[in-house]
C-alpha cells in the first residue's frame, strides 16, 4: 500500500507548510508592492538614485528602474529571499521537535533532504522572479518604455531593453540559489531558525566587506557576491558574456560546497530528543569559530592574484561612453547631430591613479581620466573626470560643470533631462 | 498460557478491520521471520551507554510491553528501531530484512513515535494526516476522516495543533500511525495525557491491531496497561535487557502483591497473618499493617478477621505484582 513516496511528495509537503507560514506567505506580497511602492515614489520625486548603476537613468527610461532594484536586491534582498525560503527549512524540524515525525514516515533522509533543498530553490526562484516581474511592472508604469542608455553611453531599444532587463534578473538567480543553499547549509548546521534565516545576509555583507577591501581577483571571483554583477556585461556595447558563464560555475560551485556538508549533517545525525543546552551553545559557538577563521582566510587572501582593473580597459571603456554621451548630450541640446558624429570625434584619454604606488590598475576612488577630444565643431578641449573604479570593473564618472555642463539640461522644447555626460556609469571585464 | 495462543491467526490475503475499516495487506512478506528483531544493538552518548547489547524480537500480532525505568533505555531504543538513532553496534530486521541507513521505516510499514508525539502548530490536524498521508504514499489521505473519527478529533480537525493540549496530540500521533497501515506499531507511552476513557480506547484500538496480525511494541511506565494489553514483555534497566517473556511468565514469576490493611485490632490481625503461610503481615511505619498474599489468601485471611471479629476498615493494594517483580528486578540490575 504505502510505498515510497519519492523527492516529489517531500517537496508537495515541504511546499504546504512553507506556505502556511506567515512569513512566507508575506513575502510575495513585499515582492510585488515594494518594488510598485518604489516606482510610485520616484514617479512624485525629482531625485534619482545616482549611487546605483542606471540610477541616473530612472526618469529617462522605465527599464532603469527593475535595473537599480536588481542592483540592491542582489545584494540584500535575494540573501533574505534565501533566509526566509531556506533558513528555517531543517531548523525547524529541531525547533518543533518534528524530525521524529517527518523521518519515520515512507521518504528516505536523502529524499527529505532533496525534497527540502528543492522545495526552498523553488520558493527563492519565485519570489526572486516575482520581484523582477515586479520591477519591471514599476518601471513601466512610473516611467514609461522608453529606449535605455546602457553601460557604454549606447541607445538600447525598447524591446531590446526589455530582453536584456528579464535575462538580466534570469542570470541573477543563478547567485540567488546559491544564496539559497547558504541557508540552507546554516539552517541544517545550526539548527537555528534565527541563524539560518538572518545568516545569508551577514554572509552576503561579508562578501561585499571582502570584495571592496582586497584587490586581487582570486578570492572576489570566487565570491557568490561577485556573480551577482554578471549581467553588467549585456548592458555594455559589444557585450561581453564570460561574467555569466563564470556566474554559473560558481554559484553552481557554492551550492555543491553549501550542500554537502548539510547532507552529511542530516545524513549522520542521531535523532536523540532535545540536546542539553551546553551542547546547543557548544555547536552554535563551534560554527562561528568555523565561520570566523573562513572569513579571516578569504579576508588574507583577498589581495592574492591580479587585478583585472588596468588603465588600458577604463580607458578603451571611458572613451567609448564619453562619445556616445556626447552624442547623446548633442541631441538633448537639440543641435544637429550626423550618424557618423560619435566615430569623428576623436578622444585621446590618459587615466591614472593619483597619490598610489600602483598608479596603472587597481580598483579606488581616487582615478583620474584626462580626455583630450577632438571634433569638427568643437576645438581641441581637455576633460578631466575623477573616476570610482569597483573591483567588478564599473566605474562612476564625474566630469567638470564647466565644460560639461549643469546635472540637468533643457532640450529645446524646455522638458529637463539628465545631464549624460554631467556623471556617468560604465563597465568593462574585470577578469583576469 | 500465551494470550496470542487462544486467538485466532489473522486470515491470509487482504482484509478490512472491521472496527474502523482500516485496510490491513498481510500478503507480503509472508515468510516465518518475525515483525522486527533486533540483536546486540548497542549504543553509546559520549561516555554514557544508553543501550548495551539488547536483543529484542517482536511477532506479528504480538504486543510486547516495553517497561523500564527513567534512563534504562526504552526512547533510545525506540528511536534505533524507528531509524532515528544509529546503533553503534548490532542488527536490525524487519520483517526479515536489514534494516539501516538509507531505509525509511515508514516503508516496510513500521511506524509509532517517541516521547511525545510532535507536530507543526500552524497546520490544521486534518491537514497534517493529509500531508503525512500523501508522504506516504497513494491510500493514506483516503481514511484521514475515519482515522479523525476512530481518535475522537472529528470536532477539532480544523484546529491548528499549535492550540491542541498534550492529549489531543497524543491522539492524533496514533492516528498518524495508523495512517500507514502499519505492520508494525511502536509506540513511547501512548497513554501519555489521555483521559481514563481515551487510555481505554487507544488499549483497545492496540489490541484490535495486534488481533489483525500488527506487531506492537509499546514502551510504558503503566504496569497494568500492560498487563492489560501485552502479550510479553521486555523489562530494560541500564541499557540492558534484565527479562523478557510473556505476560503469564511474569505473572507466574511476580511476587505477591503487597497491601495495605487498617483493622478494628491489628495486633489480633497480626496473630491470625502468623498462623498463616501463605501470606505475611508487618507493621506498617505509617500506622496499619502491610499484608504480602496472593488473592486467594488474601481472600482467606479478611473471612478469618471477619469470623474473629475484627474489622476491615480498610483494604488497598500498593504495589501489585507486577511492580513487586519490576522493582526487584531493577533493583537486581542496579546492585
Amino acid at each position: 500500500m504505502s510505498g515510497r513516496s519519492g523527492v516529489w511528495a517531500v517537496c508537495r509537503f515541504e511546499a504546504a507548510k512553507l506556505l502556511a507560514q506567515w512569513p512566507t506567505r508575506i513575502l510575495p506580497l513585499v515582492c510585488i508592492l515594494g518594488p510598485l511602492a518604489f516606482g510610485a515614489v520616484l514617479r512624485i520625486q525629482s531625485a534619482v538614485p545616482q549611487d546605483t548603476l542606471f540610477g541616473g537613468w530612472v526618469h529617462t527610461s522605465g527599464y532603469a528602474i527593475p535595473l537599480v532594484i536588481l542592483s540592491f536586491a542582489g545584494a540584500w534582498v535575494f540573501p533574505v529571499i534565501a533566509g526566509i525560503g531556506g533558513g528555517d527549512m531543517f531548523a525547524a524540524e529541531d525547533r518543533l521537535g518534528t524530525w521524529k515525525t517527518l523521518l519515520t514516515r515512507s521518504s528516505r533522509r536523502s529524499e527529505i533532504f532533496a525534497g527540502k533543498v528543492a522545495t526552498a530553490c523553488a520558493y527563492v526562484v519565485g519570489m526572486v522572479a516575482l520581484l523582477g516581474a515586479a520591477s519591471i511592472l514599476a518601471g513601466v508604469l512610473a516611467t514609461g518604455t522608453q529606449p535605455l542608455v546602457g553601460l557604454s553611453g549606447q541607445m538600447i531599444g525598447s524591446g531590446r531593453a526589455l530582453e536584456l532587463t528579464a535575462a538580466s534578473w534570469g542570470v541573477s538567480l543563478l547567485p540567488a540559489l546559491g544564496f539559497a543553499a547558504l541557508a540552507l547549509l546554516i539552517s541544517a548546521v545550526t539548527r537555528s531558525s534565527a541563524a539560518g534565516m538572518l545568516g545569508p545576509l551577514v554572509v552576503a555583507l561579508v562578501f561585499q566587506l571582502l570584495s571592496l577591501v582586497g584587490s586581487g581577483d582570486v578570492v572576489r571571483a570566487l565570491l557568490l557576491s561577485s556573480a551577482l554583477d554578471a549581467w553588467h556585461g549585456m548592458f555594455v556595447a559589444p557585450a561581453f558574456d564570460r561574467p555569466i558563464l563564470w556566474a554559473a560555475v560558481v554559484s553552481l560551485a557554492s551550492a555543491l560546497v553549501f550542500l554537502a556538508p548539510a547532507w552529511l549533517s542530516l545524513r549522520n545525525r542521531d535523532i536523540a530528543g532535545t540536546a542539553p543546552d551546553e551542547r546547543r551553545w557548544r555547536r552554535q559557538i563551534r560554527v562561528v569559530v568555523v565561520a570566523t577563521a573562513a572569513v579571516a582566510l578569504l579576508a588574507v587572501a583577498s589581495n592574492w592574484g591580479p587585478t583585472g582593473i588596468t588603465e588600458a580597459r577604463l580607458e578603451r571603456s571611458i572613451v567609448r561612453s564619453f562619445r556616445n554621451l556626447t552624442v547623446l548630450q548633442q541631441r538633448y541640446l537639440g543641435r544637429r547631430v550626423t550618424a557618423g558624429a560619435g566615430s569623428q570625434m576623436r578622444i585621446l584619454p590618459s587615466c591614472l591613479r593619483q597619490g598610489v604606488s600602483t598608479p596603472r590598475k587597481g580598483p579606488g576612488d581616487d582615478w583620474l581620466c584626462t580626455l583630450d577630444v577632438f571634433t569638427a565643431s568643437l576645438a581641441q578641449v581637455t576633460v578631466d573626470y575623477d573616476v570610482t573604479v569597483k573591483a567588478n570593473g564599473c566605474y562612476t564618472a564625474e566630469g567638470p560643470p564647466a565644460f560639461i555642463g549643469p546635472l540637468t539640461i533643457r532640450d529645446r522644447h524646455g522638458r529637463p533631462h539628465v545631464n549624460p555626460l554631467f556623471r556617468f556609469d560604465g563597465c568593462f571585464e574585470a577578469g583576469p | 498460557m500465551d494470550r496470542r495462543t487462544t486467538r485466532s491467526a489473522p486470515p491470509a490475503g487482504r482484509y478490512r478491520w472491521p472496527a474502523i475499516g482500516v485496510t490491513l495487506d498481510s500478503a507480503s512478506p509472508a515468510s516465518s521471520a518475525p515483525a522486527l528483531s533486533a540483536s546486540g544493538l548497542c549504543k553509546r552518548f559520549g561516555t554514557v551507554a544508553a543501550i548495551a547489547g539488547v536483543d529484542l524480537q517482536v511477532d506479528a500480532g504480538e504486543v510486547r510491553g516495553l517497561l523500564g525505568p527513567n534512563g534504562a533505555g526504552k526512547t533510545t531504543l525506540l528511536r534505533m528501531l524507528l531509524g532515528l538513532v544509529r546503533p553503534d553496534e548490532g542488527r536490525i530486521e524487519l520483517f526479515g530484512q536489514l534494516f539501516g541507513p538509507g531505509v525509511a521505516p515508514g516503508s516496510r510499514r513500521v511506524v509509532g513515535f517517541v516521547e511525545e508525539p510532535r507536530f507543526y502548530p500552524y497546520l490544521s490536524a486534518r491537514r497534517t494526516l493529509e500531508l503525512l498521508g500523501e508522504l506516504d504514499g497513494a491510500g493514506g489521505k483516503r481514511r484521514v476522516g475515519e482515522l479523525l473519527g476512530l481518535v475522537g478529533l472529528t470536532k477539532a480537525a480544523g484546529q491548528r495543533v499549535g492550540s491542541y493540549s498534550t492529549g489531543m496530540r497524543q491522539r492524533l500521533g496514533i492516528a498518524a500511525s495508523l495512517l500507514a497501515s502499519p505492520r508494525a506499531l511502536l509506540l513511547d507511552e501512548p497513554t501519555s495525557g489521555l483521559d481514563p476513557a481515551g487510555a481505554r480506547e487507544m488499549r483497545g484500538v492496540v489490541r484490535r491491531l495486534a488481533d489483525e496480525g500488527v506487531a506492537v511494541l509499546l514502551s510504558s511506565h503503566d504496569m497494568d496497561e500492560v498487563a492489560d494489553v501485552c502479550d510479553s514483555v521486555t523489562i530494560l534497566a541500564s541499557g540492558r535487557v534484565v527479562w523478557h517473556g510473556t505476560i503469564e511468565r511474569l505473572r507466574a514469576e511476580a511476587p505477591a502483591p503487597e497491601h495495605r490493611l487498617e483493622t478494628s485490632d491489628d495486633a489480633k490481625a497480626r496473630e491470625l497473618g502468623s498462623a498463616s503461610t501463605a501470606l505475611e503481615v508487618r507493621e506498617d511505619a505509617r500506622g496499619g499493617l502491610v499484608v504480602t498474599a496472593e488473592r486467594d489468601a488474601l481472600d482467606a485471611f479478611v473471612l478469618a478477621l471477619a469470623a474473629e471479629g475484627v474489622a476491615v476498615r480498610r483494604l488497598d493494594e500498593i504495589v501489585s505484582s507486577f511492580e513487586s517483580m519490576f522493582l526487584t528486578l531493577i533493583e537486581g540490575a542496579a546492585g
